[in-house]
């Protein structure tokens, strides 16, 4: 989870811890479920350690974690604008399946058409699973919109891995001649 | 001239790419101005046929006949001698004859009939001399006949006949002016000869064959200074004081009296001949508007493609015009071959109508006029098409919003209540009713041209011309059979014309209503429709518009008739004449558009549907 | 025709279409196998050109096999007649096609009571079942709209009402989805998704995977033939966590 998200949360006003795991998970649908409950209050305390967020105590309240109030500072509120013009873009990963296959092709260990294959039937499980979970969710909902995204991501996916099969039957058949 | 070049490709490729619809226009157009020559000719050839046998045959001004009075001696010079005078009368140029005539009887194969015997010679007569059109002249044991009534009776040269029980050879067949071209009932006849046929034959067998209840008499042909005064002279020369006596008058002819009667003889036909004609023209024109209309639609994404690359208007108007009246241009020049070729089956003496020697004349104004019309109607039928083709935005015409059939809620939802093949039929023609009215209006106007051409034959039956008196009609064939022959041919003729052109028609609409259909027809068998239910809507989608035109022709018909014939004589054919005409018709639409029809139901639903979304 | 239980709803065995003659001969369907039980979506993919269209074409009735047999829900179906095939299109196979294919001048409901006005059923009935399958698409506010006045996902979801509606033993989609945009590509998959909860048997041809992904089983085509056949299970919504970035 990346912190900059916690420090928008707190954005809109100061909050409880219980209260930011909350909204969390109703961003996230289903996929909030299986969220580490601890986690945010170990990226809470790494900002309130890098002095962006502070925390208020609310008079006359024991000093436990889930009653800690937490607030933006200065420099938290500065870095959450910051951070909302940021362009930066989840990085794909496509290169340690690429040289997978080169790698598998070169030494013969397998079959990289076979190994598509393979991938490919478990990117479309998992697009099965999304496409379920996006079609249990309200339409326009919040998650909803968060599922699609996985769906057309793995559809992206799905698509490059028919041109890998494309590709390298192609390759197959012309070395085949070429013997 | 670079437009010229790119409209003609343009033209040009169309026209290959779509080598079937192109084949089946150019037919249809071929088949519309062969039609229009024919009528144009029939029409031309109708106008004078008299005159132009007087001047082939060098016919008379006046001709005198006399006989000599009942009781008297046979053979007997008084009636030769009241005809001399008349040679020397004023203002007579030329004579020949005069030539005994006498009654006799005619027996020929099977038909007996009275027939009025002219003696003549060998040597060729400077008045009168009978054109030949089948063998040689007389000669003894010879006799030629009169060709209107060789035609009634069915005989040819070299046939023999029989002549008051005498054996005669019929050596040859002419045309005279001396009698009406039909022949009929205007020679000189007594009651127990009515309506005498004329032949020729020598001078002694002419004499011969008078007896002493039918004594000879005697023919003789004048030709006057001054032709237009034949009535005046003989008016004169019959009524003169000296030629009343006891043997018996002249009987004087002149020649403006058979050209009025054989004017009104033919009036008959010549009416039917002007009602064929316009008939046929209306046809044909009509068929070249609805080809033409029924193209444009088809068009109009091609137009949207056009501009799409750049065609201004003007460009785009240009090619469709251009393509049509190239197409009319090379279909009348065939037409007016064809038609050329085809009118002496109208015309020609030995087919039957009217005594004219040689071809037709087919001049070049008719040939003009046929060519400007085919070429005039279809710019005229595709010229507001066009226009307004030219004037759609781009890309409405390429979405080919024009071609989207209106909706007819209330016949969509009666054809609901109906079985499968009339539901099916009558929403397709709902689709396009411009269609199917044409194809009915089509129809009507075929069916109202048998339908008259119908009445005109039950009337031309009816005798007109002064039942012969208290003689016994029986005994012999009435002469004015003849009459009724030609004109039948002629009808049979023009009918068949009709009905070919009306075929085509109605392929032609057929095959349109087919393709028009086939991405319909294909879902529809998609979702269940079986073959023989689509084939049999499309069926009714042609067949239903013509029940109705063919029952409307009925009426029209009668109307067609009533307003070309002022003559007044009009009989009535049977009524189950019309019915089987119109059961006749429809049958001809079903069975014709069959094949069309079924090749429609029957192709390959996939291919049909793959087809229509590339 | 009737199917029960694990019996196959349709069987082919040796299945094949050729066109074109000795060097231009093209086997669009080379000896298919495929054995579909009732219930079951199956969906087809493959790259364009290796044949699963003329295969829905051939198990639909509409164009016959070069060779091979078909059987549907027991009966025999590769060599009925002409007339046997229309009835079998409609009362047996729902056709969807990828063009949607509707009637230009009917509107939403005349379209879809079409198959059973065909089948012989009254007016009224006929057009009592197609309002009831356009709520079932939920289009029945647009009944009376004609299809230029839907959009593509309307148009299709009107389609798939019309295949329904002489309750079909099967429902036979060719690239259902090609024209889509993903809005309404989504609003199909929901439909195809009720539709598979309900028992109907769906044969899919596709090469959106997303629609392939809704089916139990997976057909993959090339060059006329069968590659591989998947069965779709498994995954927990742990890895959806890990696909949208949250990671422990």
């Amino acid at each position: 989870m990346q912190q900059e998200v916690v420090l928008a949360l707190l954005a809109k006003e100061p909050s409880h811890g219980y209260q930011l795991r909350a909204r969390l998970r109703d961003a996230l649908g289903p996929l909030g479920d299986a969220m580490n409950d601890g986690q945010i209050y170990v990226t809470l305390a790494r900002l309130e350690k890098a002095g962006q967020v502070a925390v208020e105590r609310a008079p006359g309240m024991p000093d436990r974690p889930d009653r800690k109030m937490y607030a933006l500072t200065a420099a938290g509120q500065h870095r959450v604008s910051e951070w909302l013009t940021e362009v930066s873009w989840p990085k794909p990963d496509l290169a340690e399946f690429h040289l997978k296959l080169l790698a598998a092709a070169a030494a013969h260990l397998a079959d990289p058409i076979a190994i598509v294959d393979a991938q490919r039937r478990e990117l479309l499980r998992r697009l099965r699973d999304a496409q379920r979970a996006a079609m249990a969710e309200p339409r326009e909902s919040e998650a909803a919109l968060l599922l699609e995204g996985i769906v057309l991501r793995l559809q992206a996916d799905l698509r490059w891995l028919e041109a890998c099969e494309r590709t390298w039957t192609k390759r197959k058949a012309s070395s085949r001649r070429g013997q | 001239m670079g437009k010229l070049i790119i409209v003609s490709r343009l033209v040009v490729r169309d026209l290959r790419y779509r080598r079937g619809e192109t084949a089946m226009l150019v037919i249809a157009f071929v088949a519309a101005t062969a039609t229009l020559t024919l009528g144009l000719v029939l029409h031309g050839v109708t106008s004078h046929p008299y005159q132009q046998t007087r001047a082939a045959t060098a016919g008379p001004d006046v001709e005198a006949t006399a006989f000599p009075s009942r009781g008297g001696p046979p053979a007997d010079r008084a009636a030769l001698a009241s005809l001399t005078p008349l040679v020397r009368a004023r203002g007579v140029t030329a004579h020949t004859g005069p030539y005994p005539v006498a009654f006799a009887v005619l027996r020929a194969a099977g038909h007996t009939d009275a027939v009025l015997a002219e003696g003549r010679g060998q040597a060729p007569a400077a008045v009168d001399q009978p054109a030949l059109t089948q063998g040689s002249w007389v000669r003894p044991g010879g006799m030629v006949l009169e060709r209107s009534f060789a035609d009634a009776l069915g005989i040819r040269a070299g046939d023999r006949v029989t002549l008051n029980g005498r054996s005669f050879l019929v050596t040859g067949i002419a045309v005279t002016a001396a009698v009406p071209t039909s022949g009929v009932g205007f020679l000189e006849s007594s009651p127990q000869f009515p309506n005498p046929g004329l032949i020729w034959v020598t001078r002694t067998a002419a004499e011969s064959l008078a007896t002493l209840a039918h004594p000879l008499g005697y023919l003789l042909n004048l030709k006057l200074a001054n032709p237009s005064a034949a009535e005046s002279f003989a008016n004169i020369h019959t009524s003169g004081g000296s030629y009343r006596n006891n043997v018996g008058n002249p009987y004087l002819l002149p020649w403006q009296d058979i050209s009025q009667q054989d004017g009104q003889l033919i009036r008959s036909e010549q009416q039917i001949m002007l009602v064929a004609s316009w008939l046929l023209a209306l046809l044909a024109l009509s068929s070249v508007a609805v080809l033409v209309g029924g193209r444009m639609a088809d068009q109009i994404r091609r137009v949207g493609l056009l501009k799409a690359v750049g065609g201004t208007p003007a460009l785009v108007a240009g090619v469709l015009l251009a393509e049509y009246v190239a197409v009319a241009l090379v279909a009348a020049v065939a037409g007016l071959a064809a038609g050329r070729l085809a009118a002496p089956l109208l015309t020609s003496p030995g087919a039957g109508l009217l005594g004219t020697a040689g071809a037709p004349p087919l001049t070049l104004g008719t040939a003009g006029e046929v060519v400007g019309v085919a070429v005039g109607v279809s710019a005229a039928a595709i010229f507001i098409p066009a226009i307004r083709a030219a004037r759609t935005s781009t890309v409405s015409a390429l979405l080919d919003a024009a071609r989207q059939p209106r909706r007819r809620a209330l016949l969509i939802a009666l054809s609901a209540r109906l079985p499968v093949p009339a539901l099916l039929g009558l929403r397709l023609a709902a689709r396009r009713p411009r269609r199917v009215a044409a194809n009915a209006i089509t129809i009507a106007v075929t069916v109202s041209g048998l339908v008259a051409l119908l009445f005109a034959q039950a009337s031309v039956g009816v005798p007109d011309l002064g039942a012969t008196g208290s003689g016994d009609p029986g005994q012999f064939d009435v002469g004015f059979a003849s009459q009724t022959e030609r004109l039948d041919q002629v009808l049979l003729i023009v009918t068949v014309m009709l009905a070919m052109l009306a075929a085509v028609n109605a392929i032609f609409i057929a095959q349109a209503t087919v393709r028009d259909a086939r991405r319909n027809s294909a879902v529809t068998r998609g979702i269940g429709a079986s073959c023989r239910q689509v084939a049999a809507g499309l069926s009714a989608a042609q067949v239903l518009p013509a029940l109705a035109g063919a029952l409307a022709g009925i009426p029209g018909g009668i109307g067609l008739f009533a307003a070309a014939n002022q003559g007044g004589y009009s009989g009535t054919p049977p009524a189950w004449w019309l019915i089987a005409v119109v059961l006749l018709t429809v049958a001809g639409v079903a069975g014709l558009t069959a094949a069309p029809v079924r090749a429609g139901a029957r192709s390959s639903i996939a291919e049909v549907l793959q087809a229509e979304v590339a | 025709m009737s199917a029960t239980g694990n019996e196959s709803m349709l069987r082919t065995r040796g299945l094949r279409k050729e066109y074109g003659k000795e060097a231009s001969l093209v086997r669009a369907v080379d000896c298919v196998d495929l054995d579909v039980p009732a219930g079951e979506t199956l969906a087809v993919m493959g790259p364009s050109g290796c044949g699963k269209s003329t295969l829905l074409h051939l198990l639909g009735g509409l164009d016959r096999p070069s060779a091979g047999e078909i059987w549907l829900a027991g009966e025999r179906i590769d060599q009925m007649s002409e007339r046997g095939m229309a009835a079998l299109r409609r009362d047996a196979v729902g056709f969807v096609f990828q063009a949607f294919h509707l009637m230009d001048e009917l509107t939403a409901v005349e379209n879809v009571e079409l198959p059973s006005l065909l089948a012989g059923r009254s007016p009224r009935a006929a057009r009592r079942r197609a309002r009831d399958l356009l709520e079932q698409v939920g289009l029945a506010d647009r009944a009376r709209h004609l299809p230029s006045q839907l959009s593509g996902g309307q148009r299709q979801r009107v389609a798939i009402a019309r295949a329904l509606a002489n309750s079909p033993l099967i429902v036979l989609a060719d690239e259902p989805t090609g024209n889509l945009d993903s809005e309404a590509t989504l609003d199909v998959l929901q439909l195809f998704d009720s539709l598979h909860q309900t028992g109907q048997t769906l044969v899919i041809v596709t090469h959106d995977s997303r629609i392939a992904a809704t089916a139990d089983r997976l057909i993959s085509m090339r060059d006329g033939a069968f590659v591989d056949d998947t069965r779709l299970t498994g995954g927990t919504v742990g890895n959806l966590s890990a696909l949208a970035g949250l990671d422990g």
